[in-house]
């Protein structure tokens, strides 16, 4: 499968810490690593859908041992009766080009490494409309992912496992419940067949609030 | 089992189908372990097996996949526990079929990724597969399946062959675009794995029998060991997570495949018992058409195969000898600095690498694992691994990722059998030089007759000759100007008598000679007319690289001339201006103009004294970026971009102290690293180049760090200030976990930093310090040691 993703530039910038848009020369470097960027990775994923119901201990997944625990993911799922369990990579290929580019120059290390991040994002939104193909006549939340809020992020192990995703996307999980390639993510998306309100990562549960340098700035970091 | 008895005796061998799938369809909820079910419902089991074989498998799988101590951790049961029933199960099905099977201990990955993706050790994956096969030392084979790191079947592979004398079967996982999930590519496989000893080879998993097709093909193209076809009954729905490909369409579609040459075919995901049945009818009567070809000399990295079929550059820079900066990095262990020498050859035009870090007080075998794993996980250049020593070669063949060559063997009996069987075993290419206990001899025949010597002992260990690279040696034109022309002529003597590959240390040559391009150049040429395969020379000097370009067009390897018009063609790269006459070492640093910067740098150092240079304009420079940074005027890439300007103008400035062996002034000791748990280090290597800025020693641990290690190096250097990294909520512990031991071994002051990081969080752990950001870093630093 040849994925194109198309790499939200201004949101890695934001990434990079930059507040106003970079001077020329920097453009053109970022510029320069996102091209590489793109034509190095192999993204990837993975995803299923679930029926879900709600039990004492949190929402269970058909057919897995998934139980989600936590008010927020609870929040979430309202309304919906599956889910989607998506896991997506910028692939180890990203990893690789970071590395590469740290030890040339720790610039563009760190620009690429910004870069990757937003193409995770890329690489789900790729993800999600495919999903949205699969499915017509649903609606659907945005993407909830284990460490939000009080979503607890001990179940990648198992979200990993059950979604196989070392076999189809080549992502695993370490013991410190690192996702590996680096730039990989998994989430949990709610499928309904009433219109729900989409909504969106919002600030108020995420664990950075109060500090976030975003925040100060008055902006998010997502886009 | 005897293997080649059976490959004799069948025309095809045929697999079972997926273990999964039955499980699942059978109850078993996805993300369960299913190896537990060895313990809690053998029944189930061995029916699955038993309706393997009866469908036809000759060897089916035990249910042994993820029976691995990783995997297994949570269920608190024993590898020893879940293989040892898996194969007595096996065994029971065998016993109750109406047919002749052997059973197959099945090797999954560990589920962890290795490093650098991930953070497990080469050493501990094979030790985890070692458990695996003694755990499973009474099935009839071993299968290795669905690896995507070619580094991870490497792990398997050699704990099944050092562990067990059972054939060894391995299948990869590969995806459309014909390489695996971490970039494996079809070539480096069949290379890798075949010189390593494997009996059989394959793919298995990922897609269904008509997407594999192409995959199927090239790698029947690029072995003569029996091939292995193992796929998914096509592609799942990932709503009803069926799979589309039927078991008749199956059957047709691998059976399409008979002329490619396959030979071992099984079913994986979505197959069962009927799609194993229709398989073996749709075979039956058919022909394997499965025949021997000439593969060709050739070396990999995993993602990168360079068939050695026209001069290939091997980049020589990578060695301490005459070179007193790196003699210096390779004291401090400075791999970023070595990892910069092989980038900077790569762009220069290497294919090959040779990496020799030889140097009499350091631990050669750490050190070059060392520099293996690193420059491995930067770039896909092939490794030619360089060294006198036995142990060391072993060491790195064992971590290396791919097929390299071995840097060398000579004539001397005692070499031949010390390294030869290093080459046979790991399947590399070697370099084997001319000449013996006597020395180099002079003549032409005498230089061949070693090279004879080493064929002969490398045919009795089985060395392929396209495996074998003579070294007819270079020896200096101005000691013994008539050898060059002897040298030349062993080299075409050698290559036509014995069917080898020819290398030279070209740049030798030149010793003692002025204008020595010249000379390098010309003699390249002439080698290359020669029948030169593999010059090992300087590919930043242009003159040279250029040479072998204009020999690939001139003798029409280059077709079209591509390759030289997309390196010379077009426009010419703009030659870089020199800095503008006026440009201060500011200017260039607030801008992040690197060549600038290191060139004014080198012509202020003619006139002015180096540590004048650094805390007069270097320092204070800095001082203003960060000023600005903490100000909010400029943005964390700007601070960045002009730390890394000062480094590059720190390189020149060491450069040119190594050269007249003076030592900076170190400001003092550091020891940083990212913590325990945690992969995450680009926040880290900010915060190193910042300090090393600013003249403090930094002693950079890595990443995933062992609290114990961070302890041992601060005691052993005495350090003052100990910085730690990391990213994650989960691997704060980490952090508190090596804080905790360094009060209990160091005195000393710690500093904490990364994203989830609070300063309420810091002070809690007991850090002394929180540092927002790597600016604070080196405040902290100042406050420290007081400088």
């Amino acid at each position: 499968m040849e994925i194109n993703i198309s790499i939200n530039v201004n949101e890695a910038i934001r990434y990079m810490g930059y507040r106003e848009q970079p001077p020329a020369p920097q453009m053109e470097m970022i510029e320069s690593c996102r091209r590489e960027l793109v034509k190095a990775i192999t993204p990837a994923w993975v995803y299923r859908a679930f029926d879900i119901e709600e039990c004492d201990d949190g929402i269970k997944l058909a057919g897995t041992k998934l139980i989600f625990k936590g008010e927020d993911i609870r929040r979430h799922l309202s309304g919906c009766r599956r889910c989607i369990l998506l896991c997506a990579t910028a692939s180890s290929k990203a990893d690789e080009l970071i590395r590469r580019k740290e030890a040339e120059d720790i610039t563009l290390g760190y620009m690429t490494d910004c870069l990757a991040s937003a193409a995770v994002e890329a690489v789900c939104d790729e993800a999600e409309k495919e999903i949205y193909e699969k499915l017509t006549g649903c609606w659907f939340t945005w993407r909830f992912s284990p460490g939000y809020g009080d979503f607890p992020l001990d179940i990648q192990p198992m979200i990993i496992e059950t979604l196989n995703a070392q076999k189809r996307a080549g992502v695993a999980c370490t013991d410190s419940l690192l996702l590996t390639p680096r730039k990989s993510v998994t989430a949990v998306i709610g499928v309904s067949d009433e219109p729900i309100e989409k909504g969106r990562r919002g600030c108020a549960i995420c664990k950075m609030a109060g500090r976030c340098e975003f925040r100060k700035r008055g902006i998010h970091c997502g886009s | 089992m005897d293997l080649k008895k059976l490959l004799n005796e069948k025309e095809f061998i045929f697999l079972d189908g997926g273990m999964g799938t039955m499980l699942q369809a059978a109850g078993l909820a996805a993300g369960e372990n299913p190896e537990l079910l060895n313990l809690t419902h053998p029944e189930q089991i061995e029916e699955i097996n038993l309706k393997y074989i009866e469908a036809g498998a000759d060897i089916f799988y035990c249910n042994t996949f993820g029976g691995n101590r990783l995997k297994l951790a949570a269920t608190g049961k024993s590898v020893d526990e879940i293989i040892g029933a898996a194969v007595e199960i096996a065994q029971r099905a065998k016993a109750r079929a109406s047919r002749t099977a052997y059973c197959a201990l099945d090797i999954g990955p560990t589920g962890q990724l290795l490093e650098p993706n991930g953070s497990m050790k080469f050493e501990e994956a094979y030790d985890v597969f070692k458990e695996m096969v003694l755990a499973g030392k009474d099935a009839d084979v071993i299968v290795i399946e669905t690896m995507t790191d070619l580094l991870e079947a490497k792990a398997a592979l050699l704990a099944a062959k050092e562990n067990s004398d059972l054939p060894v079967l391995v299948t990869m996982t590969f995806e459309e675009n014909m390489r695996t999930f971490t970039g494996c590519g079809v070539e480096s496989m069949t290379m890798t794995l075949g010189g390593l000893g494997a009996d059989a080879i394959g793919i298995n998993c990922s897609l269904g029998p008509r997407e594999l097709q192409p995959v199927v093909e090239q790698v029947c193209a690029h072995t003569n060991l029996p091939v292995i076809i193992k796929p998914n009954a096509g592609l799942p729905d990932p709503i009803t997570n069926e799979y589309n490909v039927l078991p008749e369409e199956f059957s047709e579609l691998l059976a399409d495949m008979i002329p490619l040459g396959i030979k071992i075919i099984g079913g994986c995901c979505g197959t069962t018992p009927d799609y194993i049945r229709a398989t073996a009818e749709k075979f039956s009567g058919r022909k394997c058409e499965a025949k021997y070809k000439e593969l060709g000399a050739g070396v990999c990295s995993a993602s990168r195969a360079v068939p050695i079929n026209c001069p290939r550059i091997i980049g020589e820079r990578i060695n301490p000898t005459g070179k007193k900066r790196f003699k210096q990095a390779l004291a401090e262990h400075d791999l970023d600095y070595i990892c910069n020498q092989a980038i900077e050859q790569i762009s220069a035009g290497a294919e090959i690498l040779d990496v020799n870090v030889g140097l009499p007080g350091i631990d050669e075998k750490e050190m070059m694992v060392s520099a293996v794993k690193a420059i491995q996980g930067i770039c896909d250049t092939p490794l030619q691994i360089d060294s006198s020593i036995p142990e060391v070669l072993d060491a790195a063949l064992r971590v290396y990722c791919g097929k390299p060559i071995v840097n060398s063997v000579n004539g001397e009996e005692k070499s031949l059998n010390s390294v030869l069987p290093l080459v046979k075993k790991y399947g590399t290419a070697v370099v084997g030089l001319c000449l013996d206990e006597n020395g180099i001899p002079k003549t032409v025949e005498g230089r061949l007759k070693i090279a004879e010597k080493i064929c002969r002992r490398a045919d009795e260990y089985g060395i392929p000759r396209s495996d074998i690279c003579i070294d007819c040696l270079v020896l200096t034109c101005s000691a013994e100007q008539e050898a060059a022309m002897q040298t030349l002529q062993a080299v075409k003597l050698v290559k036509e008598k014995l069917g080898v590959k020819t290398v030279l240390g070209v740049s030798n040559i030149s010793f003692g000679l002025p204008s020595r391009e010249i000379v390098n150049r010309t003699f390249l040429t002439m080698a290359l007319m020669q029948g030169l395969d593999l010059p090992i020379m300087n590919p930043n000097i242009d003159s040279m690289t250029s040479a072998v370009r204009a020999y690939r067009l001139l003798a029409n390897i280059d077709k079209n001339a591509a390759e030289f018009i997309e390196n010379y063609g077009a426009e010419q790269a703009p030659v870089p201006k020199a800095a503008a006459a006026d440009m201060t070492l500011g200017y260039a640093m607030a801008h992040g103009l690197k060549r600038d910067a290191a060139e004014i740098t080198e012509k202020l150092l003619e006139t002015t004294d180096a540590m004048e240079i650094v805390n007069n304009i270097l320092i204070p420079e800095l001082d203003k970026t960060g000023n600005e940074f903490e100000k909010g005027k400029i943005f964390l890439p700007q601070l960045i971009l002009t730390a890394g300007t000062a480094q590059a103008c720190f390189e020149v400035i060491k450069q040119k102290l190594s050269q007249s062996g003076e030592k900076e002034a170190s400001k003092g000791t550091i020891v940083i690293c990212t913590v325990k748990g945690d992969i995450h280090d680009i926040g880290k290597n900010i915060v190193k180049v910042l300090l090393e800025n600013y003249g403090y020693d930094v002693i950079d641990l890595g990443k995933d760090v062992d609290p114990e290690l961070v302890a041992e190096t601060a005691v052993k250097h005495n350090v003052k200030l100990v910085g730690l990294s990391a990213l994650m909520t989960t691997t704060l512990k980490g952090m508190e976990d090596t804080i905790k031991l360094l009060r209990e071994r160091h005195e000393c002051k710690i500093m904490v930093g990364g994203a989830v990081l609070t300063p309420e969080y810091a002070e809690m752990i007991g850090a002394d310090y929180y540092a927002k950001d790597a600016k604070r870093s080196c405040d902290i630093a100042k406050e420290v040691f007081g400088k």
